[in-house]
């Protein structure tokens, strides 16, 4: 193989793999990045989410423990 | 020709159908102007007081609707020709940054107001009985899909862990940490499903592997992906879009 075919070659398979993995899920979240989609504020970043639902899980988890400990006794 | 204008075409009327178009065009242009106001002041919206009134006005708009809403009334099915391809991820990150959940390790948690709260395999969920669906999917942001869903009539599941029908509200955590819940009306419904399978494939991870709920009578927010875990519940949970501003209900 002639070099300059063997670089195109090796430019097409690095472009291809390239597209590959941008496609394939599994890479770890940037929390710092702005979200994605329509229904974002322009400040909101993708981390956003965890520290709401962290919150969220801190103020719902006595609640059902409460409701689950009434039931019980019923 | 004679130009046509309000003055001329109004020459002749009474005063009293004038006085009533001034009374309309004054309702319309107040309308507008307040339309205007939310829709300009970022400034105005982010206000503590102001986000206090809209989300005591969206809070009753979930009860108008949760009033309105007809648990028989079911959300149009689609034949296969219909089905859009391909289906459209849609989230708040990016496709590459899906979340992969492991099957084989993966248990559905069970909590709050449910009898037998063992916590669920996927072979044992995948051998409960399943329907499909092939439904409108309809986005928040304007977009809409035909899909085929296929999964346990959730009502089935509910009766089987024992679920309190009786109490307001089911909510879900998500693997990618989305959270969001449902009133026990739509969750009832004989199209809510907790979807194992999308265009008859094992649930791919970007449309929520290992398994989402699907509920055609609501807006995509609505339909978690990813659910690690549901509870049953009588104080309202909200959701992420919904503790945003979104209308928690969301749904016909």
């Amino acid at each position: 193989m002639k070099p300059l075919q063997a670089i195109a070659l090796a430019a097409i398979l690095a472009a291809g793999s390239g597209a590959w993995a941008a496609d394939a899920p599994g890479k770890p979240m940037k929390m710092d990045e702005p979200m994605h989609g329509e229904m974002k504020k322009e400040s909101m970043k993708k981390g956003d989410v965890k520290k709401a639902a962290k919150k969220k899980e801190r103020e719902l988890k006595p609640i059902l423990e409460r409701e689950a400990a009434g039931s019980a006794k019923k | 020709m004679k130009k046509r204008t309000m003055e001329t075409s109004l020459t002749g009327h009474s005063g009293k159908l004038i006085r009533s178009i001034e009374r309309r065009l004054f309702l319309r242009q107040g309308l507008s102007l307040g339309a205007l106001a939310l829709l300009s002041g970022c400034d105005l919206t982010d206000d503590e007081s102001v986000q206090k009134v809209l989300t005591g006005m969206s809070r009753w708009n979930d009860r108008a609707q949760s009033w309105l809403f007809n648990p028989n009334k079911l959300a149009p099915e689609f034949p296969e020709s219909a089905i859009t391809k391909p289906f459209r991820f849609n989230a708040y990150y990016s496709e590459d940054e899906v979340r992969l959940v492991d099957g084989a390790s993966y248990k559905l948690e069970l909590a709050g107001l449910i009898r037998d709260k063992k916590p669920w395999t996927l072979p044992e969920l995948y051998a409960l009985p399943q329907t499909s669906q092939i439904t409108r999917h309809i986005c928040v942001e304007g977009w809409s899909e035909i899909g085929k869903w296929s999964g346990v009539r959730f009502s089935d599941f509910l009766a089987r862990i024992g679920a309190d029908t009786s109490a307001k509200y089911i909510g879900f955590k998500c693997a990618d940490d989305y959270y969001s819940s449902v009133d026990m009306a739509t969750a009832l419904h004989p199209q809510t499903q907790l979807t194992f399978r999308f265009a008859d494939e094992i649930l791919p991870p970007k449309y929520g592997f290992p398994m989402k709920l699907r509920i055609p009578t609501k807006l995509g927010f609505k339909n978690p992906k990813h659910i690690m875990s549901m509870f049953v519940t009588n104080e309202y949970p909200g959701g992420y879009w919904e503790d945003q501003g979104y209308n928690w209900f969301s749904g016909s």
